[in-house]
Parts: C-alpha cells; sequence; structure tokens
C-alpha cells in the first residue's frame, strides 16, 4: 500500500476560498493543496497537502533525537521560541492569526491575546517547575538515575523518551503551545493531530523553532499534521504500538471512541476528559450590596474565561439563597457577562437548538427566569435544578439552593473546576467535592489560573507520558534467599 | 378552521391534488397559513413568542412564515429529569407551551407512570405521540382529535396513490415489526386494517409486548440517572435484564410470523415494518423452504423509515420483495417526518415524492434560517414545512433533513411539487469531528443506547 493517502476521497483541487494549512514533517515544511477539508462551526474549507506517513514516523530502531540533548538546553530552546512568539513581527504567527479568523469561532482581540497567554507558558522558571512538580527526581529525564533498594539490589531508572500523538482540541490555540512544550520535556517523538478549527497554530509555531535551528533535534522530533478525526485510512495504520507507545487526546464522545477501539497492548491512552466547571456561591455573598456587586463580578469572570469556550469556564453557578435574593444576583451577573462580551466584540449568535431550549424554558412562568436575550450578548437563566443543555456562548445557568450542601450533588464525573465563594469555606467542601468527581476547587473569579506544575485532569501528566525503564545492575552482596528479596515477579 | 385551510385540506381525496402546480397555491397556502396563524397566535406560547420576536401580525408571504416555523427539536425541548422525578406537573405545563389548545394541567398531573400521565391527557382529548429516538431524546407531540381522524383518511387515500391498491378489504395485514403503542400509530393502523383488512379473519399482530411510551421513556431515564451518578449498579443490571428479555421476544417473533405469513402465503398479504424485522422474517420465510413463487402475485408492502442503523447485506430490499413475491409498482415509499400529520407518497413513474396542497414546502439553507428562492430547476436545501392540516399544535416545522426540490413537472405527469428519493439528515452528513477540552457528563456514560 502506498503511504501517500489521500485523505478526501474528493478531486483535489481547492476550492477559491480555501485556506491553505500546510503540514510538518519531523524538520520539514511539507507544503500543497492535495485534500480540501471543511472547518466545523464556520464551515469554511481549507487545504492540506497528502499526509506521507512514512514521514511522521520515527523508526524505533534510531533512538529519539531528543534522548541525550540535556533539559536545561531544551527548556532554553523552548524559551527562546516563546521570546519569537510573542515578537510582533513573527510572520508565522502573524499569518497564522490572519488565517485562523477565518475558521475560528473566537474572535481576533482574544486570539491574539490567547497567543500572548500560551508564549508566556514558556518561561524558563515555570518549566523548571512544571518539571520539578511531574518527576520526584527530574534527573531521570537527563540520565539513567541510580538506586539501590534496602536489600542491596543496585538499578538505573530512566524517564525514556516516548513516541505520543497527541490529539489536539480546536478550542483553544494555547494547547497547541503547551502540548509542544510538554512533548519536548519529556523528550518525546511527538505527532500532532491538528483540529479543523485550528489547523494552523501548531505549524506556525513548528515553523518559529526551526527558524531558530532547522537542524536541533527538538525540531526534529517535532510533526504535525491534520486529518478528520475517525478517518480509519490514517488511524488504522498509524495508531499502533509499533509506531508509537501512548495517545494523549483531549475531548469525549466520538473523538475518544475513534480512538479507544486502537488501544490494546503497548499502546496506552492518556486522557484529557471533556470537563465541565461550576461555581458555588454562598450565602455571604449577600450580605451587603457590595460583596453582591462582587460576587457576581467574579462569577462573571469565570463564565467568560475564553469567551465560554474552555473547560474551566462556569456554566452552573449555585447560588445559597432565597429565590429573590438569587435573583439580584441573576440581574448583576447577566449584566457583567454582557459587560465582558461587548468588550472584546463577541456577539456570536446561539445555536438554534440552544435557543430553542432557552425559549422553551421562557414559556415556564415562575419555574425559570431568564435576564438578557438569546441573542448572543449574554443570557443567564434561574433554576431550581440545572438545566439539561450544555450553557455555552455566553449562557450561565444559575441554580437556587436554600444550601451549598444540596449542590454537592450535582458535582460528577465530569466536573473539573469549581469556583468558590466565600473562600474560607472551601475545606468544607474539598473532600466532597473530590469524592463526587471533582478535580480543582478555586477562588471564585480565579478558574484560569493555577499553581504552577499542579496536577490536570486528575493526574501530572509528564509523569504519565515517559517510558518508564529499568536497567537492573545486580547485587551488593549475595543475594537473599527467595521470599526476602524484592524479585520482579512481585512488583 | 378557515376557509382556504378548509379548502386546500379538503382535497385529502381529490385524484389530481398532486397535480396542481405550485403557483396555482401560492395565493391560497398563504392566506391558509395566515388563517392557522390567526387562530393559533393566542395559543400556542412558543408561536407567540416568535411572533413577538419578529414583530410579526399577519402572514402575507412565504418567506414571513420562516419566522414562524418551530425547528422539530422543539418537540423535545423539556428537561428529561422531569421524567425521571415523576413532575407531570411540569410536563404537561411544557406540552401546554407548544399545544394549540389549553392543557387541563390540573387535571393530568396526579398519574402514576408516564403511560398513566398520557392516558389522562387522551381522556381529556389529547393525544401524544413519542418519538423512538434509539439515541438521545423523545419527541413528545400532541394531537387532537381532529388529527387522529385526519392521521386515518390522510393516511390510507396517500397510501392508496403511491402503491395503486384500491382499498377492497380483501388482503391480510402482516406487520413485522414492534411499534410504538402511541396514539397515532394505533390509529393509522386501525385505518388500514378497516381499508385493508380481509374481514373474515382477524389481522395479524406481532407477537411481541406493546411498546408503550413507559417501555420507550425507560432508557432515557436510566441514562440520565447514570449520568447524574445516582444509577446503582443493580439498576444498570435490571436494565439490562429487562433489555435482553425484550430482545429474546423479539427475536422469537420472527419465527412465528413467518409461520403465520406462510400459512397464509395463497392469500393476498399486505407487509409492512421496518427494514431489520421484515428481512428477518423473510429470512425465516425462505429457511422454511418458501420463497415468492409460494405466494400470492398481488402482494404489497410499506417500509416506515430507512435502516435505523441496522446492519444488512446489501440486497436485503431485493431479498425482501422477492420473498413475498411484491412487484415494484406495489411497493409504497412515502416522505415524512412524525412533526407532520401528512406523508409525501413517492410516484412510480417519476420515483419522486410528491408534496400535497395542503402541506406547503419552504426550503431553507443549511442554518434553517433564510428561505431559498423558488427556481426553475431541482435545487437543494434543508427542509421545512407548514402543514396546514394540523390542528393540536402548530403545523410550521423545520426539519433536519437535507432534501432535493422542484417545482416543475414530475416525470410522472403530476405537476405540483416534488421531492428527490435522495433526502438525507443533515446530521449524518456532518459527524462529529469536533474536539474540545469543555464537555458534558454525557460522554461518561456507557451502553445505555
Amino acid at each position: 500500500m502506498s503511504s501517500l493517502l489521500d485523505i478526501e476521497k474528493q478531486a483535489p483541487h481547492a476550492a477559491p476560498a480555501a485556506v491553505s494549512a500546510p503540514f510538518f514533517a519531523r524538520g520539514a515544511l511539507i507544503e500543497g493543496e492535495d485534500a480540501v477539508h471543511r472547518s466545523r462551526d464556520l464551515g469554511v474549507d481549507f487545504a492540506t497537502p497528502r499526509i506521507d506517513l512514512d514521514r511522521i514516523v520515527h523508526p524505533r530502531t534510531e533512538v529519539p533525537p531528543l534522548l541525550n540533548v540535556p533539559l536545561a538546553e531544551i527548556i532554553d530552546f523552548l524559551v527562546e521560541t516563546g521570546r519569537r512568539i510573542s515578537d510582533p513581527n513573527n510572520r508565522f504567527v502573524r499569518d497564522c492569526i490572519d488565517r485562523m479568523c477565518a475558521t475560528h469561532v473566537l474572535p481576533r482581540a482574544v486570539l491574539e491575546h490567547q497567543v500572548r497567554v500560551a508564549a508566556a507558558y514558556l518561561d524558563k522558571r515555570l518549566l523548571h517547575t512544571v518539571v520539578e512538580q511531574n518527576f520526584p527526581d527530574p534527573r531521570a529525564l537527563d540520565e539513567w538515575v541510580a538506586r539501590r533498594d534496602y536489600t542491596g539490589r543496585r538499578s538505573f531508572v530512566r524517564a525514556f523518551a516516548p513516541r505520543l500523538v497527541h490529539v489536539l482540541p480546536g478550542n483553544s490555540p494555547g494547547v497547541a503551545v503547551k502540548s509542544i512544550a510538554q512533548g519536548a520535556l519529556v523528550k518525546a517523538i511527538n505527532l500532532f493531530k491538528m483540529s479543523s478549527s485550528d489547523p494552523f497554530t501548531t505549524v506556525a509555531i513548528l515553523r518559529t523553532m526551526a527558524d531558530i535551528d532547522a537542524g536541533h533535534a527538538i525540531v526534529r522530533s517535532m510533526s504535525a499534521v491534520y486529518w478528520r478525526g475517525g478517518d480509519a485510512a490514517v488511524e488504522r495504520v498509524l495508531y499502533r504500538p509499533q509506531y508509537f507507545d501512548k495517545i494523549v487526546a483531549w475531548g469525549g464522545g466520538e473523538a475518544i471512541d475513534n480512538v479507544v477501539k486502537y488501544l490494546g497492548p503497548g499502546l496506552q491512552l492518556v486522557s484529557f476528559d471533556p470537563k465541565t466547571s461550576i461555581s458555588m456561591v454562598g450565602r455571604e455573598a449577600f450580605a451587603s450590596e457590595q460583596s453582591l456587586e462582587l460576587a457576581a463580578d467574579l462569577a462573571s469572570a469565570d463564565v467568560m474565561v475564553l469567551n465560554q469556550e474552555a473547560c474551566v469556564a462556569s456554566r452552573f453557578l449555585y447560588v445559597e439563597g432565597t429565590r429573590s435574593e438569587v435573583d439580584g444576583f441573576c440581574e448583576r451577573l447577566q449584566r457583567r457577562i454582557a459587560e465582558r462580551a461587548q468588550a472584546c466584540g463577541d456577539a456570536r449568535p446561539l445555536d438554534l437548538d440552544l435557543r430553542e431550549q432557552i425559549e422553551t424554558l421562557m414559556m415556564m412562568d415562575d419555574d425559570y427566569r431568564i435576564w438578557g436575550k438569546t441573542d448572543g450578548r449574554g443570557c443567564v437563566i434561574r433554576s431550581e435544578e440545572p438545566v439539561e443543555f450544555h450553557p455555552i456562548n455566553k449562557t450561565a445557568n444559575v441554580v437556587c439552593v436554600p444550601s451549598l450542601d444540596e449542590a454537592v450533588r450535582h458535582v460528577n464525573v465530569a466536573t473539573q473546576t469549581v469556583g468558590f465563594y466565600p473562600f474560607d469555606r472551601m475545606a468544607d467542601y474539598r473532600d466532597r467535592l473530590a469524592s463526587g468527581g471533582a478535580q480543582r476547587i478555586v477562588h471564585l473569579g480565579e478558574a484560569g489560573p493555577s499553581t504552577i506544575g499542579n496536577p490536570h485532569d486528575a493526574m501530572y501528566p509528564l509523569h504519565r507520558f515517559v517510558h518508564w525503564m529499568a536497567h537492573e545492575d545486580g547485587c551488593d552482596e549475595k543475594p537473599r534467599p527467595a521470599g526476602e528479596g524484592q524479585t520482579r515477579s512481585d512488583r | 378552521m378557515g376557509e382556504a385551510v378548509e379548502r386546500l385540506t379538503r382535497l385529502v381525496e381529490a385524484p389530481d391534488r398532486y397535480d396542481i402546480p405550485f403557483g396555482d397555491l401560492r395565493a391560497a397556502q398563504i392566506r391558509a397559513m395566515n388563517e392557522r396563524f390567526q387562530e393559533r397566535k393566542s395559543h400556542i406560547k412558543l408561536v407567540e413568542h416568535r411572533a413577538r420576536e419578529a414583530g410579526i401580525r399577519e402572514v402575507r408571504s412565504h418567506k414571513e412564515v420562516v419566522n414562524l416555523l418551530l425547528p422539530h427539536t422543539a418537540y423535545k425541548s423539556y428537561p428529561e429529569g422531569w421524567l425521571a422525578q415523576q413532575r407531570w406537573d411540569r410536563l404537561s405545563k411544557w406540552l401546554d407551551t407548544v399545544s394549540a389548545h389549553r392543557i387541563p394541567v390540573n387535571e393530568v398531573s396526579r398519574a402514576d407512570d408516564v403511560d398513566g400521565w398520557i392516558e389522562k391527557l387522551a381522556a381529556q382529548g389529547f393525544f401524544v405521540s413519542c418519538s423512538s429516538g434509539t439515541t438521545g431524546k423523545s419527541a413528545m407531540l400532541v394531537a387532537s382529535q381532529a388529527d387522529m381522524s385526519w392521521c386515518k383518511k390522510e393516511a390510507v387515500a396517500t397510501y392508496s396513490w403511491g402503491s395503486g391498491v384500491k382499498p377492497a378489504r380483501d388482503r391480510r395485514i402482516f406487520g413485522m415489526a414492534a411499534i410504538a403503542h402511541v396514539p397515532r400509530n394505533l390509529a393509522t393502523g386501525e385505518a388500514y386494517t378497516a381499508a385493508l383488512q380481509d374481514p373474515s379473519c382477524e389481522r395479524f399482530s406481532y407477537p411481541v409486548p406493546p411498546i408503550t411510551v413507559g417501555a420507550l421513556t425507560q432508557m432515557v431515564v436510566l441514562r440520565k440517572a447514570i449520568a447524574d451518578g445516582t444509577a446503582r449498579p443493580g439498576d444498570i443490571a435490571a436494565y439490562e435484564e429487562l433489555s435482553a428479555a425484550r430482545q429474546k421476544a423479539v427475536d422469537a417473533a420472527v419465527g412465528l410470523t413467518a409461520q403465520a405469513v406462510v400459512a397464509a402465503r395463497h392469500h393476498k398479504i399486505h407487509v409492512t415494518g421496518l427494514w431489520l424485522g421484515l428481512y428477518n422474517v423473510a429470512k425465516a420465510v425462505r429457511d422454511m423452504g418458501y420463497s415468492g413463487q409460494d405466494f400470492h402475485p398481488e402482494n404489497s408492502i410499506y417500509v416506515g423509515g430507512g435502516l435505523k442503523r441496522a446492519k444488512l447485506p446489501q440486497d436485503y430490499r431485493e431479498f425482501v420483495y422477492e420473498t413475498f413475491n411484491i412487484q415494484p409498482q406495489r411497493n409504497y415509499q412515502n416522505y415524512s417526518m412524525q412533526e407532520l400529520h401528512s406523508g409525501m407518497p413517492r410516484c412510480q413513474a417519476g420515483g419522486r415524492y410528491h408534496v400535497p396542497p395542503w402541506v406547503v414546502p419552504l426550503i431553507l439553507d443549511k442554518a434553517g434560517e433564510k428561505l431559498l428562492p423558488v427556481i426553475e430547476e431541482e435545487y437543494e436545501g434543508r427542509a421545512a414545512f407548514f402543514d396546514l392540516s394540523l390542528d393540536g399544535r402548530w403545523g410550521g416545522v423545520i426539519s433536519g433533513d437535507k432534501i432535493s426540490i422542484d417545482f416543475r413537472p414530475c416525470a410522472c405527469g403530476s405537476r405540483g411539487p416534488s421531492i428527490r428519493d435522495n433526502v438525507v439528515r443533515y446530521a449524518d452528513l456532518e459527524g462529529d469531528d469536533k474536539i474540545g477540552c469543555a464537555g458534558t457528563v454525557d460522554a461518561y456514560v456507557r451502553g445505555v443506547a
């Protein structure tokens, strides 16, 4: 079988409006317009080259190029990359934002801000901290670390460079930067499968890196291509343990179902699951007009993280109070959301389905109340139980609860961040929230930032990325009789 | 009912009903839609809301009515949690927002279960049919007594036009699918029996327990409980057991039906059902050693819906036709949707679906927002219709279907608008290539679909 795959079976001539999206294969830029794809959300076309599968798989007979490049050098390279990404004269990034505006749901200013924020991740201290939090002994990335157990048995352990496929999400360009950095920190061979709503950012960053030093091992460790998620012609070929150790995938539903089919011995999944974030606002918010305004403002900040496209963005807000108190909160919350939406020029209309469901609730008299309209400028729905649709695009569901204890039962395995007010009640709730499935509890208004190097999705991802390899080096003295020492079979 | 509505719906049994050019109907259809709007605007809350938002007081064009169409999802817009919590009061209030006649909420709210609620509604003259949506939510469609009478008349008339079969009560009907036990299906089933069934013998009923709305929504309720984290392992095991028992009954029904149909092979029969059931029974008939030559040459068939995700051999249709000796001209196909109360039968000569005069075709852009201009050739778009026959709810619906329509005469000679036999759902077309870090708990529920 030829390794050249025509991804879309349609004629290769690109429609005139198609934006070009080149690939990157182990250090080399691949240009071409062999296949035309459709971006979700906006329905814009983009044209890509064919995927040369042989070029993006690194044979196992060759050790990963980054293996013996010191971590310090990798970090320096990433820091230089960050500096160049934030340079307004960087033509790759400028070009990328131009193209992205044609395919992305978010407005230009938000995308530009995203790229700047993403570049900030490439900071020397930050990257060192991430590594230190993920590995008890980061030296294992650079060398075979010697250890000796209490029986006198010696060994060397290495956090060996893995082969990773990153199935990238399309909702935040920042994830591309982070994924490249994480892949580089663990010295992996990386294949980035880009998403149809952003088939540009990853390649733009990789081109920026190639511009620094085209021959550097870090550049030769990176490939980025697009195929339609679930396309068996590509996935059945690539998703094999002979080519990759782990699939690092974002999302759920069909996106994950497609990947799960290919898992088996030797090919594992590290999943960043789709998440819903919520807020919990205690009765203390109603202590004064000032505290109410403050709580509503903090809550609106959490709702509007990345204009509610991100997983950390709050969608359901459980508010402890009487119906009339909660209505007061809703009114202020809606006002703040609308202000934030207006400030960044975001007036994307709601999907027909969502609009329909909200409008139906409007008809339901007292059980539900709506502030704002379904016109995409910010809308708040107050109810007694959480609504069943997914509030998105500047839509918040405020659930009136007599006590926050009641809200805990709505925390489930999909809950990620819980923004909490007042802060001094957080410790009372964190165990119950974790037991329900939640992953983070934060000050209301601070859903976005997190302590550098903290776990993500209830794990330390870098620790899971690497291929942990042991080199057993015998024993200091005569091994003890069986049963007393550690043998391989009792692991 | 207004004069224009009356004039158009009266055509239900007119032999030339599909032969009226769209241009000749335009004025009458606009008048009729306006009549419906004037009657209903203060009764159907959702329509009232739409009219207010769009500032519409009168329907004067096809373009204007687009603002007043409800998407098919409107009938699924109730929170599912109410089913699990048995909140019949709230569900009744919700139903009232899409009903043309006031639902007596207090009279129907005290029910033991969803089937009880539906019975209480029926006793008050509100007939709720529930879709058997295999994925996701069931639509709940409310209709009136007048609608039930209409469905009976319309179904048989449309069948007769499309199949060329004159109802003569000279056939034995064999249903080969478990049909949802909802008012509309019962009404049309009754009408087909009255029109086609040989009165000297009882209609064969498919030997499976009736699928009630309660049975349909059980899965929905469990799914929600799993998502909420309140389902216990025992609940899931009990449901799996029930599903297995149902499957066993369905499997057993195939053999029993095959035996009954073989026993009736010398009589004229009419087979009906879904492809999967028809294929399975046909296969059992072949396994018993019988095939086309053993059956009556004037047999007829009506298949409802497409494959519904069933995996069958390539030639499943031919296999079924050949087994029961069904000639191509008696193969009835019909395009419709549960939100409408009227079908569009396929003609034999042109192989196209014909839109009757009381159904106004409104072809929209993909987003379902704008009316596409009518042009003098076949063109495609999102199907929306205004079914002027509907009494118990609003007739204007935006579907999820992509269709190709032609307002010129069809090869069969009929001059009314017709739709090509290549209807697809936009949802099936697009697939889901989306990935984002934001998502819902639905992604964490496995195996209950």
